[in-house]
């Protein structure tokens, strides 16, 4: 296609949308609206404890189930279902009172014993929730009255609140939940579709604020162009995460589209097994890294967005520090590290590669870079079910690529059985002993440290940081921007048609 | 001029112009591919230039997004397709002529198994039948893909190889042959190759175009040759997420996939015209 029909196609493409944009109309919020959210991310079933995938927290948390405390999408942790709770002196044991008239959209009450199931549901032998491991520490759980929860610890947990912010409540009484469900919040399912849809309606029975829309329907994609063009053609009105910056060119200083960049947890990460040689070896490690030029790199993936990290942790969460300057680009000294270390005509390794963009191409570049330094890398290109048997479960490869979405997520280097196999007593202890801390400022201080060891020991080679970009239709306004955790609250989206 | 000569003329013409315009087609490529061996405008890993260019004297179709010379990537491109065609063929005429002629001599049992056979395997789509050989070796590589196409495609040959011999076996020659003391083998090289070569190379000349066809599209889920063997299919696969600000990145390599596909059928169309009697006598 030639550069002035594709313009043509382009500008034609917008006067079709424009035109039936009500943005073009300047009118006013409709407190019905439907608003229409454009994701890749379908959930498998409606369980977050049954492998639902990260859609189900895009298209639930906070909007269906609610928990007792929510992370907000400035990353805080406020409670929500909890009216005042308080941790006894040696903080092993926690006293939750409910708020007051909170129903489930079956109509029942909330009470004592609904939070105690949800939280026995995450913990239980069958559950599949990546949380289970950090509720491990709970003992035991009381209900002296309806309206109050008693958590007892075996442990101190400094981050309880922020863990049970990913507990769902829901109803004892509900059944089947892989398929329907019983919530707090303030939409209940209206239908779902599978493979195409799931419609969210406003739920009038809410005990907060209502929502600022009637009804929210999550539309699935499984390819990103496709998504693209549904918000160029007004079939959706938002798309939540944005997979390349050319993607966005079709939307940047457009004044019928919002496009906003907000903070992102999500890491490209090239994770060594540390446990295998020449891996085992920091030197080995830290000449990789310096052999890297990232910004190259981030710029080839992302051009102007995105944001070098200098280890695990971004600027979101408490613990971060600018850890850029420790190993910084520069082959020289890659060179004479790996001759230290001794390995003078370099090495030869296979990296196992998810067959989904960008990884194909930031293992292209990082062959080419290590090239120079005399490592060899051979690619080998897998699918993500493969990644997660053969290098999650099995822990069979040398090196890989993935990219890592959560927030808070440093705790990963505290547990040498992880698939990465980093194995530092003293980051085990900090990790922790940041646990265990009596104050937020302790765990902070804590985490930093640890954060500034994985880096000093060049753990995995942390390349860049997603950028996190949201792209509306302009008459839409007041969704959350960061998507902490894939969380997507839908209840302050303004439409105006 | 007599009027027959006239109207005879066109279909004179027709053979040879299809015929020529798939060996000019066939050969750019087969130069190129041979071209790449012995130069190449850059290093294929060498990032030479900027994010996505567009042409330029430097980059003559610009650059990926690591910054790579597409033409570079492009010229190897045509090496692999030529290989992963010729590679496929070979191993599909060895394994599909040897089964064909099996099945043509064997007794009625075993040609009736084997016929049903053949026809169960080219119920599935070729895609899907290399798809299961890449996927059952352990991993994807330049001789899997080859590999895997040939098995898919000697199914093809195989049930063409054997319709033809027994068109051919039951002609007096060869009673005569077999009455006069004549091996099998000796049948087979002096009677029975030759006679059915002629449609059988057509035919090898569109599966080529299958294969590379075929190579591109496994390429392109990942089941190809890994890189840095640039393959067609993967700069597409590549290409995809900046379709709208860099479509020569995806144009070009869809381009040249073409115009060998295009070339190699049209070369099989005029050899057929050319070989095949009944069609030059009209």
């Amino acid at each position: 296609m030639s550069p002035q029909l594709r313009r043509n196609l382009l500008v034609a493409a917008l006067l079709v949308g424009s035109a039936l944009s009500p943005a073009a109309f300047a009118q006013e919020v409709n407190p019905d609206a439907s608003i229409r959210i454009g994701s890749l991310y379908e959930p498998q079933n409606l369980d977050n404890t049954a492998g639902a995938g990260q859609g189900i927290n895009e298209a639930f948390n906070g909007n269906v189930y609610e928990a007792l405390f929510q992370l907000t999408d400035a990353g805080s942790v406020e409670p929500k279902l909890v009216d005042s709770y308080e941790a006894s002196e040696d903080g092993l044991t926690y006293t939750f009172k409910l708020k007051d008239g909170v129903t489930f959209h079956s109509g029942e009450p909330l009470t004592a014993a609904d939070v105690k199931y949800s939280i026995e549901r995450v913990t239980a032998e069958a559950s599949q929730s990546s949380r289970k491991r950090s509720l491990s520490t709970i003992t035991g759980i009381e209900t002296p009255d309806d309206q109050t929860v008693v958590i007892t610890l075996s442990a101190r947990s400094i981050s309880l609140p922020y863990n049970l912010s990913y507990v769902w409540i829901v109803n004892d009484a509900a059944t089947d939940i892989t398929a329907t469900e019983d919530g707090t919040g303030p939409y209940s399912l209206a239908e779902w579709r599978r493979g195409s849809a799931l419609a969210l309606e406003r739920f009038d029975g809410y005990w907060g604020e209502a929502p600022s829309n009637g009804e929210v329907v999550y539309t699935y994609f499984t390819d990103a162009t496709a998504l693209n063009n549904a918000l160029l053609t007004n079939a959706v009105d938002i798309i939540t995460s944005v997979q390349s910056p050319d993607s966005l060119a079709q939307f940047a200083g457009n004044s019928s589209f919002t496009v906003t960049e907000g903070a992102s947890t999500t890491k490209e990460l090239l994770a060594y097994n540390d446990r295998v040689a020449p891996f085992d070896n920091v030197l080995v490690r830290k000449a990789l890294a310096r052999a890297t030029d990232k910004a190259r790199l981030l710029n080839s993936i992302w051009g102007d967005y995105g944001t070098l990290i200098g280890s695990f942790v971004p600027p979101t969460d408490p613990w971060y520090v600018d850890l850029t300057g420790v190993d910084a680009y520069d082959v020289e000294s890659a060179k004479a590290l790996l001759a230290e270390a001794g390995y003078p005509d370099g090495f030869e390794f296979t990296l196992d590669t998810p067959d989904y963009d960008p990884h194909p191409i930031v293992a292209q570049f990082l062959q080419t870079e290590y090239a120079k330094i005399g490592v060899t890398v051979n690619i080998n290109i897998i699918t993500a079910n493969e990644w997660y048997t053969k290098i999650y479960q099995e822990k069979n490869f040398e090196a890989t690529l993935q990219e890592h979405v959560n927030h808070r997520d440093i705790v990963f280097y505290g547990n040498p059985d992880f698939y990465w196999g980093y194995n530092n007593p003293e980051v085990v202890q900090l990790v922790a002993d940041a646990e265990a801390a009596s104050s937020e400022d302790e765990q902070t201080e804590k985490l930093r440290q640890a954060n500034e060891i994985i880096a000093e020991d060049a753990a995995s080679n942390w390349l860049y940081l997603y950028p996190q970009i949201v792209v509306s239709a302009a008459n839409v306004t007041g969704y959350p921007v960061n998507g902490l955790n894939s969380q997507f609250f839908a209840y302050d989206i303004e439409k105006s048609e | 001029m007599t009027p027959a000569a006239i109207t005879a003329a066109p279909d004179h013409c027709r053979p040879s112009l299809i015929l020529w315009a798939g060996i000019v087609l066939v050969g750019l490529h087969v130069l190129v591919g041979l071209l790449s061996l012995v130069w190449l405008p850059y290093d294929p890993t060498a990032m030479a230039g900027g994010r996505l260019e567009g042409p330029s004297l430097l980059h003559w179709i610009g650059t990926d997004r690591l910054g790579r010379d597409l033409l570079t990537h492009l010229m190897i491109g045509s090496r692999i397709a030529l290989i992963v065609g010729l590679g496929a063929v070979a191993i599909g005429a060895a394994l599909g002529v040897t089964l064909g002629l099996l099945a043509a001599f064997a007794s009625k049992w075993l040609d009736d198994a084997l016929a049903a056979t053949l026809d169960i395997l080219i119920a599935f789509p070729t895609l899907l039948i290399a798809m299961l050989v890449v996927a059952a070796s352990d991993t994807a590589n330049l001789w899997s893909a080859i590999i895997a196409l040939g098995i898919a495609l000697s199914a093809i040959v195989a049930r063409l190889t054997r319709i033809l011999a027994k068109r051919v076996l039951v002609m007096d020659y060869i009673t005569a042959a077999r009455t006069s003391g004549s091996s099998w083998p000796k049948i087979v090289a002096i009677h029975i190759l030759p006679n059915i070569w002629p449609t059988l190379s057509v035919n090898f000349a569109l599966q080529f175009g299958l294969a590379v066809i075929a190579e591109a599209s496994l390429s392109y889920l990942g089941l190809g040759a890994p890189p840095p063997n640039a393959s067609w299919g993967r700069i597409l696969q590549e290409a995809q997420g900046t379709v709208y600000t860099a479509p020569l990145g995806a144009i070009a390599p869809g381009l040249a996939l073409v115009s060998l596909a295009i070339g190699v059928n049209l070369l099989a169309d005029g050899l057929r015209d050319t070989i095949d009697p009944t069609r030059r006598a009209r």
